[in-house]
Protein backbone atom coordinates (compact mmCIF):
# COMPACT_ATOMS: atom_id res chain seq x y z
CA UNK A 1 0.00 0.00 0.00
CA UNK A 2 1.31 3.47 -0.90
CA UNK A 3 0.17 6.61 0.90
CA UNK A 4 0.63 9.68 -1.33
CA UNK A 5 -0.41 12.11 1.41
CA UNK A 6 1.85 12.10 4.48
CA UNK A 7 3.95 14.65 6.34
CA UNK A 8 6.92 15.05 8.67
CA UNK A 9 7.80 17.81 11.11
CA UNK A 10 5.89 20.29 13.21
CA UNK A 11 2.82 22.23 12.16
CA UNK A 12 2.52 25.79 13.41
CA UNK A 13 -1.00 25.61 14.84
CA UNK A 14 -1.39 22.17 16.35
CA UNK A 15 0.73 19.46 17.86
CA UNK A 16 1.19 16.48 15.52
CA UNK A 17 1.86 13.44 17.67
CA UNK A 18 3.59 11.34 15.01
CA UNK A 19 5.75 13.96 13.36
CA UNK A 20 9.08 12.10 13.21
CA UNK A 21 10.08 9.44 10.70
CA UNK A 22 10.23 6.83 13.44
CA UNK A 23 6.72 7.65 14.69
CA UNK A 24 5.28 7.79 11.18
CA UNK A 25 6.81 4.42 10.35
CA UNK A 26 5.17 2.94 13.45
CA UNK A 27 1.81 4.22 12.24
CA UNK A 28 2.52 2.79 8.80
CA UNK A 29 3.42 -0.58 10.29
CA UNK A 30 0.21 -0.65 12.32
CA UNK A 31 -1.90 0.04 9.26
CA UNK A 32 -0.06 -2.01 6.67
CA UNK A 33 1.21 0.93 4.62
CA UNK A 34 4.52 0.08 3.00
CA UNK A 35 5.51 3.43 1.53
CA UNK A 36 4.51 7.05 2.05
CA UNK A 37 5.15 10.25 0.18
CA UNK A 38 6.19 12.83 2.78
CA UNK A 39 6.77 16.56 2.79
CA UNK A 40 7.46 19.16 5.44
CA UNK A 41 4.50 20.23 7.57
CA UNK A 42 6.59 23.13 8.84
CA UNK A 43 7.11 24.46 5.31
CA UNK A 44 3.41 25.25 5.14
CA UNK A 45 4.04 28.24 7.41
CA UNK A 46 7.79 28.83 7.19
CA UNK A 47 8.49 31.94 5.16
CA UNK A 48 11.46 30.11 3.66
CA UNK A 49 9.99 26.73 2.78
CA UNK A 50 13.40 25.33 1.89
CA UNK A 51 14.31 25.07 5.59
CA UNK A 52 11.55 22.48 5.96
CA UNK A 53 12.82 20.58 2.93
CA UNK A 54 16.25 20.41 4.57
CA UNK A 55 14.68 18.99 7.72
CA UNK A 56 12.73 16.36 5.77
CA UNK A 57 15.78 15.39 3.69
CA UNK A 58 17.73 14.66 6.87
CA UNK A 59 14.83 12.84 8.52
CA UNK A 60 14.14 10.45 5.62
CA UNK A 61 17.76 9.65 4.81
CA UNK A 62 17.85 6.32 6.71
CA UNK A 63 14.35 5.36 5.49
CA UNK A 64 14.36 6.02 1.75
CA UNK A 65 12.99 2.59 0.94
CA UNK A 66 9.75 3.56 2.72
CA UNK A 67 9.60 7.36 2.80
CA UNK A 68 9.61 9.25 -0.50
CA UNK A 69 10.27 12.96 0.02
CA UNK A 70 8.50 15.70 -1.92
CA UNK A 71 9.73 19.29 -1.92
CA UNK A 72 7.54 22.15 -0.73
CA UNK A 73 8.42 25.17 -2.84
CA UNK A 74 6.93 28.62 -3.02
CA UNK A 75 7.16 30.16 -6.50
CA UNK A 76 6.47 33.59 -5.04
CA UNK A 77 9.59 33.44 -2.84
CA UNK A 78 13.13 34.32 -3.80
CA UNK A 79 15.42 31.55 -4.94
CA UNK A 80 12.93 28.78 -5.67
CA UNK A 81 14.89 27.82 -8.78
CA UNK A 82 17.99 27.18 -6.66
CA UNK A 83 15.93 25.33 -4.05
CA UNK A 84 14.41 23.12 -6.73
CA UNK A 85 17.88 22.14 -7.96
CA UNK A 86 19.06 21.36 -4.43
CA UNK A 87 15.94 19.31 -3.63
CA UNK A 88 16.38 17.31 -6.83
CA UNK A 89 20.16 16.96 -7.06
CA UNK A 90 21.26 16.93 -3.42
CA UNK A 91 18.23 15.67 -1.53
CA UNK A 92 16.97 13.21 -4.17
CA UNK A 93 13.41 14.38 -3.74
CA UNK A 94 10.86 12.89 -6.10
CA UNK A 95 8.07 15.41 -6.45
CA UNK A 96 6.63 18.77 -5.56
CA UNK A 97 3.99 19.90 -3.09
CA UNK A 98 2.32 23.30 -3.45
CA UNK A 99 0.36 25.48 -1.00
CA UNK A 100 -0.98 28.38 -3.08
CA UNK A 101 -3.29 29.76 -0.38
CA UNK A 102 -0.87 29.45 2.53
CA UNK A 103 1.97 30.88 0.41
CA UNK A 104 -0.22 33.59 -1.10
CA UNK A 105 -0.12 33.05 -4.85
CA UNK A 106 -2.49 31.70 -7.45
CA UNK A 107 -1.98 28.47 -9.33
CA UNK A 108 -2.30 30.30 -12.61
CA UNK A 109 0.34 32.93 -11.78
CA UNK A 110 3.23 32.99 -14.22
CA UNK A 111 5.75 32.08 -11.52
CA UNK A 112 3.68 29.05 -10.50
CA UNK A 113 3.45 27.87 -14.10
CA UNK A 114 7.23 28.25 -14.37
CA UNK A 115 7.69 26.07 -11.28
CA UNK A 116 5.20 23.48 -12.55
CA UNK A 117 7.00 23.35 -15.89
CA UNK A 118 10.38 23.03 -14.21
CA UNK A 119 9.09 20.15 -12.04
CA UNK A 120 7.62 18.50 -15.12
CA UNK A 121 11.01 18.70 -16.84
CA UNK A 122 12.34 16.68 -13.91
CA UNK A 123 9.43 14.22 -14.33
CA UNK A 124 8.23 15.15 -10.87
CA UNK A 125 4.57 14.68 -9.96
CA UNK A 126 3.04 17.79 -8.40
CA UNK A 127 0.78 17.25 -5.43
CA UNK A 128 -1.53 19.97 -4.19
CA UNK A 129 -3.44 19.72 -0.89
CA UNK A 130 -6.70 21.55 -1.47
CA UNK A 131 -7.01 21.93 2.31
CA UNK A 132 -4.64 21.78 5.27
CA UNK A 133 -7.11 22.36 8.09
CA UNK A 134 -10.86 22.66 8.22
CA UNK A 135 -11.41 26.41 8.02
CA UNK A 136 -13.70 26.43 11.07
CA UNK A 137 -10.86 25.42 13.33
CA UNK A 138 -8.18 27.74 12.06
CA UNK A 139 -6.24 29.99 14.42
CA UNK A 140 -7.26 33.60 14.94
CA UNK A 141 -4.00 34.48 13.15
CA UNK A 142 -5.00 33.07 9.78
CA UNK A 143 -7.98 32.74 7.49
CA UNK A 144 -6.89 30.44 4.69
CA UNK A 145 -9.58 29.15 2.32
CA UNK A 146 -9.44 25.88 0.46
CA UNK A 147 -7.87 25.88 -3.00
CA UNK A 148 -10.57 26.71 -5.49
CA UNK A 149 -11.32 23.79 -7.78
CA UNK A 150 -11.95 26.02 -10.80
CA UNK A 151 -8.44 27.43 -10.31
CA UNK A 152 -7.10 23.90 -9.97
CA UNK A 153 -8.86 22.97 -13.20
CA UNK A 154 -7.30 25.99 -14.94
CA UNK A 155 -3.84 24.79 -13.91
CA UNK A 156 -4.29 21.21 -15.14
CA UNK A 157 -5.47 22.67 -18.43
CA UNK A 158 -2.57 25.11 -18.65
CA UNK A 159 0.04 22.41 -17.97
CA UNK A 160 -1.15 19.34 -19.90
CA UNK A 161 2.22 17.59 -19.73
CA UNK A 162 2.42 17.86 -15.95
CA UNK A 163 1.24 15.13 -13.60
CA UNK A 164 -0.86 16.33 -10.67
CA UNK A 165 -2.07 14.59 -7.52
CA UNK A 166 -4.88 16.41 -5.72
CA UNK A 167 -4.95 15.83 -1.94
CA UNK A 168 -7.45 16.41 0.87
CA UNK A 169 -10.23 17.41 -1.51
CA UNK A 170 -13.92 16.66 -1.86
CA UNK A 171 -16.78 17.99 -3.91
CA UNK A 172 -15.02 17.19 -7.18
CA UNK A 173 -18.24 15.86 -8.67
CA UNK A 174 -19.59 19.42 -8.61
CA UNK A 175 -16.57 20.86 -10.43
CA UNK A 176 -15.02 20.24 -13.84
CA UNK A 177 -12.35 18.12 -12.11
CA UNK A 178 -14.85 15.36 -11.36
CA UNK A 179 -17.17 15.65 -14.34
CA UNK A 180 -17.06 13.43 -17.35
CA UNK A 181 -16.54 15.32 -20.58
CA UNK A 182 -15.25 18.49 -18.96
CA UNK A 183 -12.54 18.78 -21.59
CA UNK A 184 -9.72 18.65 -19.05
CA UNK A 185 -6.62 16.59 -19.78
CA UNK A 186 -6.33 13.32 -17.86
CA UNK A 187 -3.17 14.55 -16.16
CA UNK A 188 -4.40 14.52 -12.58
CA UNK A 189 -5.20 11.89 -9.99
CA UNK A 190 -7.43 12.32 -6.95
CA UNK A 191 -6.42 11.12 -3.49
CA UNK A 192 -9.28 9.52 -1.57
CA UNK A 193 -8.92 10.50 2.11
CA UNK A 194 -11.59 13.23 2.10
CA UNK A 195 -14.08 11.53 -0.21
CA UNK A 196 -17.32 10.02 1.07
CA UNK A 197 -17.43 6.27 0.52
CA UNK A 198 -21.02 5.68 1.70
CA UNK A 199 -24.21 7.76 1.41
CA UNK A 200 -23.19 10.37 -1.24
CA UNK A 201 -20.34 7.99 -2.17
CA UNK A 202 -18.22 10.48 -4.09
CA UNK A 203 -15.50 7.87 -4.24
CA UNK A 204 -17.77 5.55 -6.20
CA UNK A 205 -18.91 8.42 -8.40
CA UNK A 206 -15.35 9.40 -9.28
CA UNK A 207 -14.57 5.83 -10.09
CA UNK A 208 -17.27 6.15 -12.76
CA UNK A 209 -16.28 9.57 -14.10
CA UNK A 210 -12.47 9.47 -13.87
CA UNK A 211 -11.91 5.74 -14.07
CA UNK A 212 -9.91 3.38 -11.85
CA UNK A 213 -6.50 4.62 -12.97
CA UNK A 214 -6.92 8.11 -11.53
CA UNK A 215 -7.71 7.48 -7.87
CA UNK A 216 -4.90 7.04 -5.35
CA UNK A 217 -4.76 6.07 -1.72
CA UNK A 218 -3.69 8.65 0.87
CA UNK A 219 -4.30 9.34 4.53
CA UNK A 220 -3.07 12.79 5.49
CA UNK A 221 -1.18 11.34 8.46
CA UNK A 222 0.01 12.52 10.91
CA UNK A 223 -2.48 15.39 10.58
CA UNK A 224 -5.15 12.73 10.25
CA UNK A 225 -5.82 9.27 11.56
CA UNK A 226 -4.93 6.90 8.71
CA UNK A 227 -7.88 4.65 9.49
CA UNK A 228 -10.72 6.62 7.86
CA UNK A 229 -9.00 6.37 4.48
CA UNK A 230 -8.40 2.66 5.00
CA UNK A 231 -12.03 2.19 5.90
CA UNK A 232 -13.19 4.04 2.79
CA UNK A 233 -11.20 1.70 0.63
CA UNK A 234 -12.51 -1.34 2.48
CA UNK A 235 -16.18 -0.41 2.06
CA UNK A 236 -15.81 0.76 -1.55
CA UNK A 237 -17.87 -1.48 -3.78
CA UNK A 238 -15.34 -2.28 -6.47
CA UNK A 239 -13.45 -5.25 -7.85
CA UNK A 240 -10.29 -6.24 -6.01
CA UNK A 241 -8.29 -5.34 -9.11
CA UNK A 242 -9.64 -1.80 -8.96
CA UNK A 243 -8.85 -1.55 -5.26
CA UNK A 244 -5.31 -2.73 -5.96
CA UNK A 245 -4.88 0.12 -8.41
CA UNK A 246 -6.07 2.60 -5.79
CA UNK A 247 -4.03 1.02 -3.00
CA UNK A 248 -0.69 1.14 -4.79
CA UNK A 249 -0.47 0.54 -8.51
CA UNK A 250 -1.61 3.96 -9.62
CA UNK A 251 0.70 5.68 -7.15
CA UNK A 252 3.62 3.49 -8.16
CA UNK A 253 3.09 4.53 -11.76
CA UNK A 254 2.89 8.23 -10.87
CA UNK A 255 5.99 8.00 -8.68
CA UNK A 256 7.95 6.00 -11.24
CA UNK A 257 8.51 3.12 -8.82
CA UNK B 1 -12.44 -7.84 23.63
CA UNK B 2 -11.53 -6.13 20.42
CA UNK B 3 -8.23 -4.77 19.15
CA UNK B 4 -8.20 -1.89 16.70
CA UNK B 5 -7.85 -4.27 13.78
CA UNK B 6 -10.28 -6.89 14.97
CA UNK B 7 -12.82 -4.19 15.78
CA UNK B 8 -12.72 -3.04 12.18
CA UNK B 9 -12.96 -6.54 10.81
CA UNK B 10 -15.88 -7.33 13.10
CA UNK B 11 -17.71 -4.18 12.09
CA UNK B 12 -17.21 -4.87 8.42
CA UNK B 13 -18.06 -8.51 8.74
CA UNK B 14 -21.66 -7.72 9.62
CA UNK B 15 -22.38 -6.11 6.24
CA UNK B 16 -25.87 -7.00 5.14
CA UNK B 17 -26.90 -8.17 8.58
CA UNK B 18 -29.66 -5.62 8.85
CA UNK B 19 -31.91 -7.97 10.78
CA UNK B 20 -29.62 -8.03 13.79
CA UNK B 21 -28.19 -4.84 15.16
CA UNK B 22 -24.43 -4.94 15.32
CA UNK B 23 -22.28 -5.65 18.33
CA UNK B 24 -18.66 -4.80 19.03
CA UNK B 25 -16.98 -6.59 21.90
CA UNK B 26 -20.38 -7.41 23.34
CA UNK B 27 -21.52 -3.81 22.97
CA UNK B 28 -24.10 -2.70 20.47
CA UNK B 29 -22.59 0.12 18.37
CA UNK B 30 -24.83 3.17 18.69
CA UNK B 31 -24.51 6.30 16.57
CA UNK B 32 -25.55 8.96 19.10
CA UNK B 33 -25.96 11.77 16.56
CA UNK B 34 -27.11 11.54 13.01
CA UNK B 35 -29.92 12.78 10.81
CA UNK B 36 -32.79 11.77 8.62
CA UNK B 37 -33.47 13.64 5.42
CA UNK B 38 -36.15 16.31 5.22
CA UNK B 39 -38.97 15.46 2.86
CA UNK B 40 -38.38 18.54 0.76
CA UNK B 41 -35.50 16.53 -0.67
CA UNK B 42 -36.85 14.44 -3.53
CA UNK B 43 -34.70 11.43 -2.70
CA UNK B 44 -35.45 11.37 1.06
CA UNK B 45 -36.89 7.86 1.17
CA UNK B 46 -34.03 6.37 -0.82
CA UNK B 47 -31.52 8.36 1.26
CA UNK B 48 -32.99 7.01 4.50
CA UNK B 49 -32.64 3.51 3.11
CA UNK B 50 -29.03 4.23 2.16
CA UNK B 51 -28.39 5.35 5.73
CA UNK B 52 -29.50 1.96 7.02
CA UNK B 53 -27.43 0.22 4.33
CA UNK B 54 -24.35 2.20 5.31
CA UNK B 55 -24.94 1.41 8.99
CA UNK B 56 -25.17 -2.29 8.08
CA UNK B 57 -21.96 -2.09 6.10
CA UNK B 58 -20.10 -0.39 8.94
CA UNK B 59 -21.55 -2.45 11.77
CA UNK B 60 -23.56 0.33 13.40
CA UNK B 61 -26.51 -1.19 15.22
CA UNK B 62 -28.62 1.82 16.12
CA UNK B 63 -28.85 5.36 14.82
CA UNK B 64 -30.10 8.19 17.02
CA UNK B 65 -31.61 10.58 14.49
CA UNK B 66 -33.25 13.93 14.25
CA UNK B 67 -34.69 15.77 11.29
CA UNK B 68 -34.31 19.53 10.95
CA UNK B 69 -36.32 21.83 8.72
CA UNK B 70 -34.25 23.57 6.06
CA UNK B 71 -35.60 27.03 6.93
CA UNK B 72 -34.57 28.91 10.09
CA UNK B 73 -35.86 29.80 12.53
CA UNK B 74 -37.91 26.64 12.92
CA UNK B 75 -41.63 27.19 13.52
CA UNK B 76 -43.93 24.90 15.55
CA UNK B 77 -45.42 23.66 12.28
CA UNK B 78 -42.03 22.89 10.78
CA UNK B 79 -40.61 21.09 13.82
CA UNK B 80 -43.83 19.14 14.37
CA UNK B 81 -43.72 18.01 10.75
CA UNK B 82 -40.09 16.90 11.10
CA UNK B 83 -40.84 14.93 14.26
CA UNK B 84 -43.87 13.30 12.66
CA UNK B 85 -41.68 12.15 9.75
CA UNK B 86 -39.02 10.95 12.18
CA UNK B 87 -41.64 8.86 13.99
CA UNK B 88 -42.61 7.30 10.66
CA UNK B 89 -39.02 6.26 9.99
CA UNK B 90 -38.75 4.87 13.54
CA UNK B 91 -41.71 2.65 12.70
CA UNK B 92 -40.22 1.76 9.30
CA UNK B 93 -36.93 0.65 10.89
CA UNK B 94 -37.81 -0.41 14.44
CA UNK B 95 -34.86 -0.87 16.80
CA UNK B 96 -32.53 0.65 14.18
CA UNK B 97 -33.72 4.26 14.16
CA UNK B 98 -34.14 6.04 17.50
CA UNK B 99 -35.56 9.55 17.43
CA UNK B 100 -34.54 12.86 18.93
CA UNK B 101 -37.41 15.34 19.08
CA UNK B 102 -36.29 18.59 17.47
CA UNK B 103 -37.82 21.85 18.73
CA UNK B 104 -37.20 25.58 18.69
CA UNK B 105 -37.14 26.65 22.37
CA UNK B 106 -38.48 30.08 21.39
CA UNK B 107 -41.95 28.54 21.13
CA UNK B 108 -42.05 27.41 24.72
CA UNK B 109 -45.61 26.09 24.96
CA UNK B 110 -45.54 24.27 21.63
CA UNK B 111 -42.03 22.92 22.19
CA UNK B 112 -42.86 21.49 25.60
CA UNK B 113 -46.04 19.86 24.32
CA UNK B 114 -44.18 18.46 21.34
CA UNK B 115 -41.44 16.94 23.49
CA UNK B 116 -43.85 15.37 25.97
CA UNK B 117 -45.94 13.85 23.20
CA UNK B 118 -42.90 12.60 21.23
CA UNK B 119 -41.24 10.97 24.23
CA UNK B 120 -44.29 9.59 26.02
CA UNK B 121 -46.37 8.52 23.01
CA UNK B 122 -43.93 7.97 20.14
CA UNK B 123 -40.97 6.65 22.10
CA UNK B 124 -38.44 9.33 21.18
CA UNK B 125 -35.22 8.96 23.16
CA UNK B 126 -34.13 12.58 23.51
CA UNK B 127 -34.31 16.21 22.47
CA UNK B 128 -32.34 17.92 19.74
CA UNK B 129 -31.61 21.65 19.95
CA UNK B 130 -29.93 23.54 17.13
CA UNK B 131 -28.87 27.17 16.82
CA UNK B 132 -32.20 28.94 17.24
CA UNK B 133 -31.03 30.05 20.69
CA UNK B 134 -27.79 29.77 22.59
CA UNK B 135 -27.64 27.22 25.38
CA UNK B 136 -27.07 29.89 28.03
CA UNK B 137 -30.27 31.81 27.18
CA UNK B 138 -33.12 31.48 29.74
CA UNK B 139 -35.55 30.44 27.01
CA UNK B 140 -33.81 27.06 27.01
CA UNK B 141 -34.38 26.40 30.71
CA UNK B 142 -37.94 25.00 30.51
CA UNK B 143 -36.77 22.52 27.87
CA UNK B 144 -33.97 21.34 30.14
CA UNK B 145 -36.34 21.00 33.08
CA UNK B 146 -38.67 18.83 31.01
CA UNK B 147 -35.73 16.71 29.82
CA UNK B 148 -34.78 16.11 33.45
CA UNK B 149 -38.35 15.13 34.29
CA UNK B 150 -38.56 12.72 31.33
CA UNK B 151 -35.01 11.41 31.89
CA UNK B 152 -33.93 12.02 28.31
CA UNK B 153 -30.75 13.63 26.97
CA UNK B 154 -30.49 16.90 25.08
CA UNK B 155 -28.23 16.73 22.05
CA UNK B 156 -27.11 20.32 21.49
CA UNK B 157 -25.54 21.62 18.28
CA UNK B 158 -22.22 23.29 19.11
CA UNK B 159 -19.08 24.74 17.62
CA UNK B 160 -16.29 27.13 18.44
CA UNK B 161 -14.35 29.17 15.92
CA UNK B 162 -11.73 31.78 16.68
CA UNK B 163 -12.48 34.13 13.86
CA UNK B 164 -15.40 36.33 12.86
CA UNK B 165 -17.91 36.72 11.36
CA UNK B 166 -19.71 33.75 12.83
CA UNK B 167 -22.05 32.32 10.18
CA UNK B 168 -24.38 31.03 12.91
CA UNK B 169 -24.81 34.01 15.28
CA UNK B 170 -26.57 31.99 17.98
CA UNK B 171 -24.51 28.85 17.85
CA UNK B 172 -23.59 27.48 21.28
CA UNK B 173 -20.11 26.39 22.13
CA UNK B 174 -18.86 23.96 24.73
CA UNK B 175 -18.50 26.82 27.20
CA UNK B 176 -22.20 27.67 26.92
CA UNK B 177 -23.09 24.03 27.45
CA UNK B 178 -20.83 23.86 30.49
CA UNK B 179 -22.64 26.92 31.87
CA UNK B 180 -26.02 25.28 31.29
CA UNK B 181 -24.78 22.12 33.01
CA UNK B 182 -23.69 24.11 36.05
CA UNK B 183 -27.25 25.40 36.35
CA UNK B 184 -28.76 21.95 35.78
CA UNK B 185 -26.19 19.35 36.87
CA UNK B 186 -28.77 16.56 36.75
CA UNK B 187 -29.47 17.14 33.04
CA UNK B 188 -27.93 14.83 30.43
CA UNK B 189 -26.47 17.26 27.90
CA UNK B 190 -24.58 16.06 24.83
CA UNK B 191 -22.23 18.51 23.14
CA UNK B 192 -22.45 17.77 19.43
CA UNK B 193 -19.78 16.86 16.90
CA UNK B 194 -16.35 17.52 18.36
CA UNK B 195 -14.96 16.81 14.90
CA UNK B 196 -17.28 19.16 13.07
CA UNK B 197 -17.42 22.11 15.41
CA UNK B 198 -14.27 24.11 14.89
CA UNK B 199 -11.42 24.20 17.42
CA UNK B 200 -11.76 20.82 19.12
CA UNK B 201 -8.94 21.42 21.58
CA UNK B 202 -10.77 24.51 22.87
CA UNK B 203 -14.04 22.59 23.15
CA UNK B 204 -12.54 19.67 25.06
CA UNK B 205 -10.84 22.01 27.51
CA UNK B 206 -14.02 24.03 27.98
CA UNK B 207 -15.85 20.87 29.09
CA UNK B 208 -13.22 19.67 31.53
CA UNK B 209 -15.01 21.03 34.59
CA UNK B 210 -18.56 20.22 33.47
CA UNK B 211 -18.70 16.52 34.40
CA UNK B 212 -22.35 16.01 33.45
CA UNK B 213 -21.81 17.02 29.81
CA UNK B 214 -21.18 14.27 27.30
CA UNK B 215 -19.30 14.86 24.07
CA UNK B 216 -20.17 13.23 20.78
CA UNK B 217 -17.29 12.22 18.51
CA UNK B 218 -18.93 12.92 15.15
CA UNK B 219 -17.88 15.08 12.25
CA UNK B 220 -15.93 15.08 9.03
CA UNK B 221 -12.61 16.32 10.42
CA UNK B 222 -10.25 13.32 10.70
CA UNK B 223 -7.62 15.01 12.91
CA UNK B 224 -5.33 12.57 14.64
CA UNK B 225 -5.27 12.78 18.43
CA UNK B 226 -8.73 14.20 19.09
CA UNK B 227 -10.13 11.06 20.70
CA UNK B 228 -7.03 10.50 22.82
CA UNK B 229 -7.16 14.09 24.11
CA UNK B 230 -10.87 13.82 24.88
CA UNK B 231 -10.29 10.63 26.85
CA UNK B 232 -7.36 12.15 28.69
CA UNK B 233 -9.19 15.35 29.65
CA UNK B 234 -12.80 14.20 30.03
CA UNK B 235 -12.58 10.44 30.52
CA UNK B 236 -14.01 7.75 28.24
CA UNK B 237 -17.26 7.62 30.21
CA UNK B 238 -18.23 11.03 28.80
CA UNK B 239 -17.70 10.24 25.12
CA UNK B 240 -20.35 8.99 22.72
CA UNK B 241 -19.60 7.57 19.28
CA UNK B 242 -21.53 9.44 16.60
CA UNK B 243 -21.26 10.23 12.90
CA UNK B 244 -23.49 13.20 12.00
CA UNK B 245 -23.57 11.51 8.57
CA UNK B 246 -19.74 11.52 8.27
CA UNK B 247 -19.75 7.80 8.68
CA UNK B 248 -16.36 6.50 7.57
CA UNK B 249 -14.46 9.45 9.07
CA UNK B 250 -16.22 8.98 12.39
CA UNK B 251 -15.91 5.23 12.62
CA UNK B 252 -12.35 5.37 11.28
CA UNK B 253 -11.19 7.71 14.02
CA UNK B 254 -12.56 5.38 16.70
CA UNK B 255 -10.84 2.51 14.97
CA UNK B 256 -7.54 4.38 14.84
CA UNK B 257 -7.55 5.93 18.28
CA UNK B 258 -5.07 4.54 20.77
CA UNK B 259 -7.51 3.35 23.45
CA UNK B 260 -8.00 0.44 25.78
CA UNK B 261 -10.69 -1.89 24.50
CA UNK B 262 -12.79 -1.19 27.57
CA UNK B 263 -12.74 2.53 26.75
CA UNK B 264 -13.45 1.88 23.07
CA UNK B 265 -16.50 -0.20 23.95
CA UNK B 266 -17.78 2.48 26.30
CA UNK B 267 -17.53 5.08 23.56
CA UNK B 268 -18.94 2.89 20.81
CA UNK B 269 -22.14 2.09 22.62
CA UNK B 270 -22.07 1.32 26.33
CA UNK B 271 -22.20 4.97 27.41
CA UNK B 272 -25.14 5.76 25.14
CA UNK B 273 -26.89 2.60 26.24
CA UNK B 274 -26.64 3.81 29.83
CA UNK B 275 -28.27 7.07 28.82
CA UNK B 276 -31.07 5.21 27.04
CA UNK B 277 -31.57 2.98 30.08
CA UNK B 278 -32.32 5.95 32.29
CA UNK B 279 -35.50 6.69 30.35
CA UNK B 280 -36.41 3.03 30.16
CA UNK B 281 -35.96 2.75 33.91
CA UNK B 282 -38.15 5.79 34.46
Amino acid sequence: MIDVNAYLGHFAFRQLRHSTAAALLRLMDRTGIQRAVVSSAASITYRNAQSGNEEVAAEVKPHRERLTPFAVLNPAYAGWQDDLKICHRDFGMKGLRLYPRWHNYRLTDTSCLELVNAATELRWPISIPLRVEDRRQQSWLVDVPDVDQEEMAALVKAAPKASFILLNGSGYVSSPLGRKGSGLPANYAVEISSLAAVLANELGQLLETLGPDRLVFGTGMPFHYPDPALLKLEVLEAAEEVKDKIRSRNAARLLGL
Amino acid sequence: MFTRRSFARACLAVGGASASPSQSGGVRVIDAHTHLYHHSRASWSEDDRKLIEAADKLGIGQLCCSMLPPRRPATPESFHECNRWTAEVMRRFPERILGYCFVNPGYTREALAEIRRAVEQDGFIGIKLYNDYRADEPVVWPIVELAIELRVPILHHAGHTSWLPQPQPRISDAGHLAELARRYPEAMIICAHICGGGDWEWSIKALRNAPSVYLDTSGSVPDEGVIEMAVRVLGAARLLFATDLSMTASLGRLRGADLSEADRNKILGANMQQILNRRRGA
